[in-house]
Parts: structure tokens; sequence; C-alpha cells
């Protein structure tokens, strides 16, 4: 019993990480159009940023911001150099997806060589244990889970009461007709890069908190469980990333009691075929 | 809003395609303020594709395009948005999941912040029945409420050019009638010049000032409706019968 309510804690702590990934995958596809492949190297990029930031003696809050904004740079020019010159060309939607996964392994092999593939850690306090009914949870682990929380809300706010967040609901609806409203869609593109190369870094690095050491091929298996929450809930629908995460979150950790933890991401996926089979479009269907 | 240097649309041998040989070859037309001028033709005939070119969402490879004056040829949307030209498509004319209000807030995108409540209230004086449905998603509406949402959007920002892609398509009969006799010349009332793109050559004519008709990708015929409805060789072709006497 005590060993279900323990994973419960895990699973919450691996959803919280996850649905700030798929969030910033999801949207970035939606306003897009690009099935970027390589988020999760690039998140890995910026877990090597904040611990670069990290062994120069600074706290890890602040090589999380160098994280953010070292994505956020990398994603945009990832677009302007290499996504949006195939896009102008015409390539179709499955053309990209391969270009992005060659992105991946440029991008992966790259962090690998500046950083020679050891296992690194940040230097920082896990905090005090805190009780929560059952669970046991440090001070960095609710602090991931407060991050992530506040994360979902500011992009529900962002997208719901803003007018740069309804003229990327609006782009990604439909992009001609907002350019014919004066939408320049261009320039919400390339700030949805940089906001959602933002997510990807404060991803990497919460990501690298909670697994405590990592490498440059870490996040491998994570963009699989990335994927397996956008297409739970529905590709480019922020809320049904939101409850992707959540679902394929606690099911791994959960399941992770029961069969030998080694098998815990095919759950994961036996989850997504599964509901692909009911509702093909996702849980929430349609784009946000 | 009118008068002082609108004079409107005026497109001079546009010839634009869609990157193969061009669909549409030398057409001019004019839209003046204040008048509804119509483009009628059968279907492939290149009304959409003029419309199209006229709104920057096609490259325009030959001929001219100026609104109020400017010229705009090749201009993005985006800057024909600007120049005052207003687009409601054939297809693809709403934000499906955006709310009716959402919808009207991106038609007035460019508004600055204090103008778009009023902007939505005129809207909404034009079209009363979107008031009673502004939280419902753009994409659960019927085809009549939809069209209207579509012709709000664009009306937002009071544009000088309305370009309407045939607004009537799939609508009822007498929703259709209704949209033309009101709402269109209403448009026009209003100051706006109207191009509207119709399938329904006898109902557009009667709220017409100036007619077009293309064919084949090129302008076939051109006059009021009273010239094109005396023309045995336009009411043989368009509206299915013999030369009415009135
Ligand atoms: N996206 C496109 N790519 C290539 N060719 C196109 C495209 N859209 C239309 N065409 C071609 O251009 C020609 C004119 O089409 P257009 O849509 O302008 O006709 P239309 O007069 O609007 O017809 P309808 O009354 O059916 O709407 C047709 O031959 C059509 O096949
Ligand atoms: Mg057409």
């Amino acid at each position: 019993m005590s060993l279900l309510v323990a994973s419960v804690g895990f699973g919450l702590i691996t959803a919280s990480v996850l649905a700030i990934a798929a969030v910033g995958f999801t949207l970035q596809f939606a306003v897009t159009d690009v099935l970027n492949l390589a988020f999760a190297a690039v998140m890995t990029a910026g877990a090597y940023t904040a611990y670069a930031v990290n062994a120069a003696g600074m706290p890890i809050w602040l090589g999380t911001l160098a994280a953010m904004a070292a994505c956020a740079v990398l994603s945009v020019l990832l677009n302007y150099l290499v996504y949006a010159p195939f896009q102008r060309r015409g390539a179709a939607p499955i053309t990209l997806v391969i270009v992005s996964l060659g992105m991946a392994l440029i991008v992966e092999f790259s962090v690998a060589a500046v950083t020679g593939g050891v296992g690194v850690s940040y230097r920082m306090s896990q905090g005090s244990t805190i009780r929560l009914g059952g669970l046991v949870l440090t001070t960095a682990q609710l602090a991931i889970i407060g991050i992530s929380l506040v994360v979902m809300v500011a992009v529900h706010a962002l997208l719901r009461y803003t007018r740069l967040g309804k003229a990327m609901r609006a782009t990604a609806a439909n992009r001609m007709l907002a350019r014919n409203c004066g939408i320049r869609a261009s320039r919400v593109i390339g700030l949805t890069w940089a906001l959602t190369g933002a997510l990807c870094g404060l991803a990497g690095t919460v990501f690298a908190i909670d697994v405590g050491t990592f490498t440059a091929t870490s996040t491998d298996i994570f963009l699989i469980l990335i994927l397996a929450a956008v297409f739970l809930g529905g590709p480019g629908h922020a809320y049904g990333a939101m409850l992707g995460a959540l679902v394929i979150g606690l099911a791994t950790e959960v399941s992770a009691v029961y069969i030998p933890a080694d098998y815990k991401y095919v759950v994961a996926f036996v989850i997504l075929l599964g509901m692909l089979a009911v509702r093909p479009a996702g849980l929430l269907g349609a784009r946000t | 809003m009118s008068g002082d240097g609108r004079t409107g649309l005026q497109a001079d041998g546009v010839t634009a395609g869609y990157g193969g040989d061009p669909v549409i070859r030398g057409v001019s037309v004019r839209a003046e303020p204040g008048k509804v001028a119509s483009v009628v033709g059968p279907n492939g005939s290149g009304k959409s594709t003029l419309l199209k070119a006229l709104t920057g969402v096609l490259r325009v490879s030959g001929g001219r395009v100026s609104v109020d004056g400017r010229e705009v040829t090749n201009s993005p949307p985006e800057d024909m948005a600007r120049a005052g030209v207003g687009y409601v498509p054939q297809v693809d004319d709403v934000f499906a999941p955006l709310t009716v209000r959402e919808n009207l807030e991106m038609g007035g995108y460019l508004l600055g912040r204090g103008q778009v409540g009023p902007a939505m209230e005129h809207v909404l004086a034009v079209f009363p029945r979107l008031s009673g449905m502004l939280r419902r998603p753009a994409g659960k509406l019927s085809g009549g409420e939809r069209k209207m949402l579509a012709m709000g959007r664009v009306l937002m920002l009071r544009p000088s050019v309305f370009l309407l892609d045939e607004p009537t398509a799939n609508l009822a009969p007498a929703i259709a009638r209704e949209l033309l006799e009101e709402q269109v010349r209403q448009l026009a009332r209003h100051g706006s010049a109207v191009l509207i793109v119709e399938q329904r050559a006898r109902a557009v004519l009667a709220v017409s000032d100036h007619t077009y008709v293309m064919g084949g990708g090129e302008l076939r015929m051109a006059g009021t409706p009273a010239e094109l409805q005396a023309d045995p060789a336009f009411v043989a072709s368009f509206l299915g019968g013999h030369v009415q006497r009135s």
C-alpha cells in the first residue's frame, strides 16, 4: 500500500515534468506546423546550460533561467535556419518530421561532443523531506510540482486572455485567415518558437533535477513519453497535453509497482494505442 | 468615414495562378465606395482565384491592384488588411475553435484597445443574431450564422473594400436573400466598396450596381444588371431563360 502511495508521488513528479514539455511541444506543433522531434534534444542542451551556470557557482534557479533563454534562442534559430526555409519551399509536414529527427541527432551529438558525455548532476540541496498524507516528497520535488502548476495556469491565461495568445490560437486554427485579419503570422510563429523554447529549457532543467544524474542521451526515452502525452490529449491541444501528461506520468510510475520497472514505458504506449483505437483525435479532440 | 480619398478598389489586367499556368488572365474590375459590384461565372471560371489575387493570398504575375488610390499589388495579406481590404473567403472563413467573441476580436486585431468594444457593438447591431452566441465556438454555428460571423469579423475594421466569396453558398434561399438584400446592401450603405462573388446570378443582380461575368479565367462581359438582363447571351447562360421585359 505505501509502495502504491509512493509511486503516486513519483507519478505526480514525472507528470509535472512531462506536462511542461508536452504543453511546449504541442503548442509548438499547433502554431508552427512543425512536429519538432528535436524538442527533447533541445531540453538536454538546456539542462547542460543550467549545469554550466550552476557549476560556475550560481544557484540552480539562475541556471534554470539561463536554460530557458538558451533554449528559446536555440529554438528560434532552428526555425529560422532550418524549418522555416523548408516550409517556404512547400515541404510536406512528413518531410519536416524527418528533418526534425535529423536536427534531434545533430543537437544531441553536439551536446555530447561539448560535454564529453559523462553523467553530471546539479549542486543543489534537495531540501527537507515533507510528508503529505502517505506521500514523502523533498522540497525540490514539491517545487517541481509547484512550478508545473504555475506554468499550466500561465499557459491557460496566455491562450485565453492575451492578444498574443489569441493570435497564436487563431494562427494555429487558420494561418491564412489570421493573416487576412492583419495578424503578422510570421511574427506570432517566431514568438511561439521563443516561448515554447523557454518551456523546453525549463522542462530540461526540472527533468535533470528529477533524475539527479543526466547525460546527453538521458531524454531519448522522455521524447517518447512527450509524444505519448501529446497524442493522448490530441495533438495541438494544450489542455489535452496537460491531461495526457498526468495520465502518462501516473501510469508509468504506478505500473512500476506491479510489473518490472523496465516495462513501465511500454505501459504508456499501451494506454496511448488503446485510446487512439477508441478516439483517434485524442482525449480532447481537435486543435486548441 | 466615407469621402476623403476613398476611391475603392481598382484592378487592372490582373493575371494570377497557383504556380503553373495562370488561372486568370488580364482581369480588370472596379469596386466603388457605396456600391455593390458582383462577379458571376460558372464553376472553375476563376472567381475565387481573382479574389485571392486581390487580397494578397496569391501572387499576381501581371497587372496592378490599387486601393483608395494606393498601389498594393502583391502586398502580403496582413498589409492588405491594413490597406483597408476585408476578405471573406469561400471556405475556412472563421476560426472554428475560437468563440464567436474571439473571432470578432481577431477581426479587430488591428484596432487599438479602446476601439474593440465599440466596433463589436457596431457589428452586433448589423448582425444582431450573433449577440446571443458570443461564447459559442465558431465551429458549432449553423451555415447562416457562420457566414454572418465571417462577415462580422471583417466588418470589425470597417474596411473600405469588402471582398465576399459566395457568402450565400449552402444557405437556404430565404436566408441567402436576406443576407444579400439586407446585410450586403448595408455594407455598401455604410460607404464600403463591395465586390461579391455569387453563384445565384439572379439574386445577386438584384442587389448589384455593376456586374462582371467571368469564364475560363477571363472577363467575358460587364455592365449594369439592366444591361446584362437585356443581353440574350447572358440571360441564356446565367439566368436560364429569356430576356425579361420590364
Ligand atoms: N489551390 C489550387 N491549386 C491549383 N489550382 C487551383 C487551386 N484552386 C483552384 N484551382 C484551379 O483554378 C481554377 C479556377 O478555380 P476557382 O476556385 O478560382 O474557380 P471559381 O470560379 O471560384 O469556382 P467555384 O464557383 O466552384 O467556386 C480551377 O480550374 C481550379 O481547378
Ligand atoms: Mg470559388
